[in-house]
């Protein structure tokens, strides 16, 4: 952990990079990061929202689907990228020594800031729908803070699991698939029965999500359900970080 | 004096077959090639070390262990002080970003400080003539710009150790001497250096000291002078031999 901040420039640098490279060759540049999320919630505004009239707890639906799906759209983007990022930086991490988990870090990163700009574009789209802010709003930050630990957690156990074995980059995206499903992003965890509700909330996910909505909304907050997922955040943070740092001692042969 | 660098019967091994697709782990059939066997030397401050020996010998493998990017299977390895390498210049270089971003980055990469770049900043972009380009992405240097952007960063790293692999060979001959001095320069300073190169002139000339590596062990250490020779006297003899 200490050498990870004596590289904190390093970790700046890498972040700054991905931020300035990002977008070259595209017509639409920065605006793709916010587009993505909002054409998605359109998508699903369609399919669930008028098609399969998913309930959305008294909010709009587009504006319901958005707001799952921008806590989602960061998880899943920042895992997918940085579960490869070992892979990816592959020539960098055989010819160079630094904390391999800045790798991770900056990945990750670089999403966070794509949050925040998607962030904008929720506080407009609140303001369209006539949705008030809320001081509980105040709690934002923190499941973010969450979210974000849960992807690098994730994504350190996976990009030590594709360093040996590529059959993890393919399952990667399968996993991701089925775990938003199983998570309140399209539809509220209320409509999960109450008997699997506990297993439910054994999914992080749940928590960070649904603490969003009500947050942003002001739902009712299921604190029992927040509780169990930021423990279970915590948990698979450390198991996550242990297992790369006892990986990591041979990845560089394997890569 | 007391060494900057302590080694001390170290070695690796590699298992055959390890990591690849469809190679399963742990079935002890795969044959395990020992990279470096044994390997001990000293290294006191301000000496400037070549290590020669033919591919494969295992001089990368040292070079990644001290840097420590790979890890030794036993043995130890003892630092005291900075060290800093380059296996490899122009380590993610971006093609997008231009010659000044490539810069910051690169420098950072190998282990400078933001502050640190910024102070060489105009010593690094003469070195490498490319003024007028430094606000041009690199995708459009030619090679040899690209080589001359590269080790002029690498020309102003100054950690108290410093492992160069095959750093020398780049661009035209004049550059090639500029660089050549620059390194005589480097070493005048008293900065300990690691050097591994083919250019068994070259090492004879810039070190004072040479190991000779050969399948993994530690053949000869010794004045450069003489090991080289016993290099090549062994690789003539070999190649007699085929």
């Amino acid at each position: 952990m200490r050498e990870v901040w004596a590289h904190r420039e390093l970790l700046y640098f890498l972040i700054w990079r991905d931020l300035k490279v990002r977008y070259k060759q595209t017509a639409l540049g920065p605006a793709w990061v916010v587009l993505q999320p909002l054409l998605m919630a359109l998508v699903f505004t369609v399919f669930m929202g008028w098609l399969a009239r998913v309930p959305s707890d008294g909010v709009p639906y587009p504006l319901f689907a958005y707001a799952g799906l921008v806590p989602w759209t960061f998880f899943s983007s920042a895992v997918s990228v940085a579960g490869n990022g070992l892979i990816a930086h592959g020539p960098m991490v055989t010819k160079v020594y630094f904390p391999r988990m800045l790798i991770h870090l900056a990945l990750v990163g670089v999403r966070l800031t794509d949050l925040l700009v998607s962030f904008v574009v929720l506080f407009v789209l609140m303001l369209c729908y006539g949705v008030g802010v809320r001081p509980s709003i105040l709690l934002l930050p923190v499941l973010v803070l969450q979210a974000t630990l849960l992807a690098v957690g994730i994504a350190l156990w996976f990009s030590a699991r594709i360093a040996r074995r590529r059959d993890y980059a393919t399952l990667l995206p399968v996993l991701l698939q089925a775990w938003m499903f199983a998570s309140p992003v399209i539809y509220p965890a209320r409509l999960v029965p109450e008997r699997w509700r506990l297993l439910y909330s054994l999914n992080p996910l749940a928590g960070v999500i649904e603490g969003f909505r009500s947050a942003l909304f002001g739902l009712p907050f299921d604190w029992a359900g927040m509780v169990t997922s930021g423990a279970v955040t915590l948990l698979l943070l450390a198991y996550s970080v242990g297992s790369f740092l006892r990986a990591d001692e041979n990845l560089v042969d394997i890569i | 004096m007391r060494p900057i660098v302590q080694v001390r019967n170290l070695c690796k091994s590699y298992r055959l077959g390890q990591g690849q697709q469809g190679g399963r782990q742990g079935t002890g059939r795969d044959a395990v090639i020992w990279a470096l066997r044994d390997v001990s030397f000293e290294v006191l401050p301000g000496e400037v070390l070549g290590i020669v020996g033919r591919n494969g010998a295992g001089k990368s493998t040292l070079l990644k262990i001290l840097s420590r990017i790979v890890r030794p299977t036993a043995g130890e390895v003892d630092i005291y002080g900075r060290l800093g390498s380059l296996l490899e210049i122009g380590m993610g270089f971006h093609p997008d970003l231009t010659g000044r971003e490539n810069v910051y980055l690169n420098g950072a990469i190998i282990g400078m400080s933001r502050g640190e770049i910024r102070r060489k900043f105009d010593e690094i972009v003469a070195f490498s003539e490319l003024e007028k380009f430094l606000d041009t992405p690199v995708k459009y240097y030619s090679s040899g710009m690209h080589l001359r952007l590269a080790f002029a960063v690498a020309a102003h790293f100054e950690p108290e150790i410093l492992i160069l692999d095959e750093v020398l060979a780049v661009g035209d001959a004049a550059f090639q001497q500029k660089c050549f001095r620059k390194m005589q320069d480097v070493i005048q300073e008293g900065r300990t250096i690691f050097f591994v190169s083919h250019d068994s002139a070259a090492v004879q000339r810039l070190c004072g000291r040479a190991l000779l590596i050969e399948a993994g062990r530690l053949k000869d250490d010794g004045p450069a002078e003489t090991v080289v020779k016993h290099y090549l006297d062994g690789a003539a003899a070999a190649a007699a031999r085929d």
